[in-house]
């Protein structure tokens, strides 16, 4: 294979890292996702090792749990890489160089598999490694377990990116639609599989729903058949399953595993020889050009303008409408989850249903936080060559900045309304929690999205070629720090909370140490979110001004 | 007597539609070793939509593109290894250095034979001056900086076709004298440079032949003295010509009004 191609890449990677500051970022990233990992495997260990050590429906569980997360890893590198292959097939900036110099269409399908693999799967590889090796380290496994992870992992990954790219090439090609519909087409498909994938496969709920069968053993063998045998990553998950349990190593599985990548990528390559440079062709030609918009309306206030200008520039531009799939799914997922809890059936408590309800404060908020993360973090970064505009005008950045925030808060605020009061409507949920979980969420919602937007001006990358790119280390770096304001704001309102609802519960009055408890903890949340948002914006601001 | 000099760039009855729009309407365009071809027009004309055609990023709708006597269509593979083009608004990589550009772009067209043609590199950038600047990251450098380095990194290639897309932009005075010696240079050992230019000056002095663009087609085409002698009375220079045909010659009334103000 020849690896000229991957030259710029790999080079730019090298310069990024040996930059002083970038050097000093990775390390500390490193560290930090050393940590994360560390979690990640003593939190996986625990909770295995708790099925582990029930009955031989735990260990069963435990196996369902361990297929269900390569079905839904599987599922969400299908859907990682379709909308990154569309854009890296045919929309990179780089193609007028690459399509235009003597490069066989089959090299070019390998870098932009390959890139779009370790793009896309980088944080599954490294991630979901601690996750399986605790699973490893309960079932005692044996000494093949971890070569077959390091094996499977990769070969499932790239089975995963290899089949969306096929997939891309095919649609691009199939659908002789311009660019922008090609899009919207492609995004619908990608979004039917993804929901399918979600909710016809693996069926979470039946987990936690016996009486749905007849008879105990049905449900027994219902969760322990396989899900889906035609998908690959239940091979892996059959092929690490089978050995977690007895230590024998499947070889037609571990075949079937390491052939077809291999498979995928000989038929991408064909693919991308017939059929590459017509979709590619078709993808540069008319993109809304020829559409006349009305005429924009005589306001001149430089913050309605802002708003407009957010607006129009997310709207207008057909490579940001695959988030609204995104959050589409998320949204629908979110809540489809709530709606199917048996709540009457496994735990017949209101007492759970408000526990529940004060975690969904946490699960809401980092919902906000990896949205924020994707749309507030690289805003200011994303005004790229343009920014001069603002720099000259007669609007301080700090306005600018405060305009931008507005203008965020205004979608951030209603969904995080609407994911908790539809779940707390689905949890049956009244009384003190319902507050407190709207009250809670809420402030994390404003805050978390005034630290990506200070994150991101502190780390803008102005003449990044588009919004991802100008995604670095800084967003990473911002999510964790979210993530542990989060925590702190959680942790410190279990006890409060249990107060409250104590007194609720009994119909009793709230006593003057719990009352005052309560309202300390109101207004340390209020000062500790004001304090950090009005922190990192102040040094958002003032990296405008540096720059 | 002197042999003709073969065609390196053939386009026959070249078109593009998109959706209802007929971009480049049956072009006729041929290019012949050591000349410089213009191709002037207003803008929207066609001009990038012909020259993405040209240098195999758009596929035509109908018509043939023959460079050196391949066929787009059937060897495009040949055809992108004859011909060097540079944009209008390049892409670089950020993160590399000149040198690494120029390096990687050395590995798409070498064939064995990049470090010969880095080698060339070297001669460009020292003209350029850009040297001293080869091994800085390429986000530190100024558009006239990255026009040079993409100059530099298609000259080295030493191909028979040159496709340019608005060479001057964002140069300085003196990179554009070298840039048009250049063209001149490479033209003189056989090179043929297909330049689409919204400059009248560049294209006189520089051109041999000119087409003019006009909503997809060609409304006139020839030496600069042969469409001199299709126009009416009172063109002296391209500049009226040029606004002349392309129906823009009323403007001449208004810079007359706005001179009288």
């Amino acid at each position: 294979m020849n690896t000229r191609l991957f030259l710029p890449s790999v080079r730019s990677a090298k310069n990024r890292f040996f930059l002083t500051r970038s050097r000093l970022k990775v390390i500390l990233l490193g560290t930090l996702g050393l940590a994360i990992c560390t979690a990640l495997f003593v939190l996986t260990y625990l909770s295995v090792k708790y099925f582990h050590s029930q009955s031989e429906l735990g260990i069963i569980l435990s196996m369902k749990i361990f297929q269900m997360a390569w079905i839904t890893i599987f599922a969400m590198l299908i859907f990682s890489t379709m909308i990154a292959g569309v854009s890296n097939l045919y929309l990179s900036s780089d193609n007028e160089i690459v399509v235009s110099a003597p490069v066989r269409m089959i090299e070019l399908f390998h870098m932009r598999l390959y890139t779009t693999f370790v793009n896309t799967s980088w944080m599954m590889l490294i991630f979901t490694l601690p996750v399986f090796i605790a699973f490893g380290v309960v079932f005692k496994a044996g000494p093949l377990y971890l070569p077959l992870l390091v094996c499977t992992i990769p070969a499932t990954a790239l089975t995963a990116c290899g089949s969306a790219m096929v997939f891309v090439i095919m649609l691009v090609y199939l659908f002789p639609a311009r660019r922008t519909k090609d899009i919207i087409v492609y995004l619908t498909i990608c979004f039917g599989v993804f929901l399918y994938l979600i909710f016809r496969l693996m069926r979470p709920e039946d987990l936690v729903n016996p009486e749905k069968y007849g008879q105990f053993i049905e449900y027994m063998s219902a969760i322990s058949n396989p899900a889906g045998f035609w998908l690959p990553a239940s091979w892996t998950a059959d092929l690490l399953g089978s050995y977690l349990l007895d230590r024998q190593v499947d070889l037609l599985l571990l075949g079937l595993i390491v052939v077809t990548p291999a498979v995928l990528v000989f038929l991408g390559e064909f693919l991308m020889a017939r059929f590459f440079f017509s979709g590619f062709s078709k993808s540069q030609e008319s993109f809304g050009g020829n559409y006349r918009f009305r005429e924009p309306g005589k306001s001149t206030s430089p913050m309605l303008w802002v708003f407009r200008k957010e607006r129009i520039a997310f709207l207008r531009d057909s490579k940001e409408w695959s988030q609204f799939f995104m959050i589409g799914a998320l949204v629908i997922v979110y809540l489809y989850n709530f709606k199917v809890l048996p709540l009457e059936r496994t735990f017949g408590s209101v007492y759970v249903a408000n526990l529940i309800s004060f975690g969904n404060i946490g699960l809401s908020g980092f919902l906000a936080a990896a949205l924020a993360a994707r749309f507030v973090y690289p805003s200011v970064g994303g005004e790229g060559g343009a920014f001069y505009l603002i720099r000259t005008a007669p609007v301080s950045e700090a306005r600018f900045f405060f305009y931008k925030y507005l203008f965020y808060l205004i979608p951030f605020t209603l969904l995080t309304l609407i994911l908790i009061s539809v779940s707390n409507h689905f949890l049956q949920i009244d009384g003190p929690m319902w507050w407190i979980s709207l009250f809670c969420s809420l402030i994390i919602c404003w805050t978390v999205v005034a630290m990506a937007l200070g994150f991101g001006a502190i780390f803008a990358d102005y003449h990044a070629e588009n919004k991802d790119a100008s995604m670095g280390p800084g967003s990473i770096l911002y999510f964790f720090c979210a993530i542990t304001y989060m925590l702190i704001i959680l942790l410190a309102g279990i006890s409060p909370s249990y107060r409250l609802l104590r007194a609720w519960f009994f119909h009793r009055d709230l006593p003057f140490t719990d009352a005052l408890l309560i309202v300390a903890w109101i207004v340390s949340v209020l000062a500790l979110s004001g304090f950090i948002a009005v922190l990192v914006c102040r040094r958002g601001v003032a990296a405008i001004r540096a720059k | 007597m002197s042999e003709p000099s073969k065609p390196v760039l053939a386009v026959t009855k070249l078109t593009k539609q998109f959706d209802r729009l007929t971009a480049v309407d049956h072009i006729d365009i041929t290019v012949e070793e050591g000349e410089i071809y213009g191709f002037l027009g207003p803008n929207g004309a066609g001009k990038t939509t012909t020259i993405k055609m040209i240098a195999g990023l758009l596929l035509p709708g109908s018509g043939s593109i023959r460079i050196c006597g391949h066929d787009m269509k059937q060897e495009a593979l040949a055809c992108r290894a004859l011909t060097g083009y540079i944009p209008d608004r390049p892409f670089l990589y950020e993160k590399l250095t000149g040198s690494e550009y120029i390096s990687f772009i050395a590995s798409l067209y070498g064939s064995g034979t990049g470090s010969s043609k880095q080698g060339n590199a070297e001669q460009y950038l020292r003209l350029f001056d850009l040297w001293e600047w080869r091994n800085n990251l390429i986000e530190s450098y100024s558009h006239g900086m990255r026009q040079k380095l993409i100059m530099s990194s298609i000259f080295m290639l030493d191909q028979p076709l040159i496709v340019v897309d608005e060479p001057m932009v964002g140069l300085d005075p003196k990179s554009a004298r070298i840039v048009k010696e250049l063209f001149k240079s490479k033209a003189r050992s056989g090179t043929a440079i297909f330049l689409s230019t919204h400059s009248m000056e560049i294209a006189e002095e520089l051109c041999q032949r000119i087409s003019i663009i006009r909503n997809g087609s060609v409304i006139a085409s020839g030496s600069v003295a042969e469409l001199k002698a299709q126009a009416t009375d009172g063109i002296e220079n391209l500049e009226d010509l040029f606004l002349q045909l392309t129906g823009s010659f009323e403007l001449q009334e208004v810079v007359a009004a706005l001179r009288t103000d």
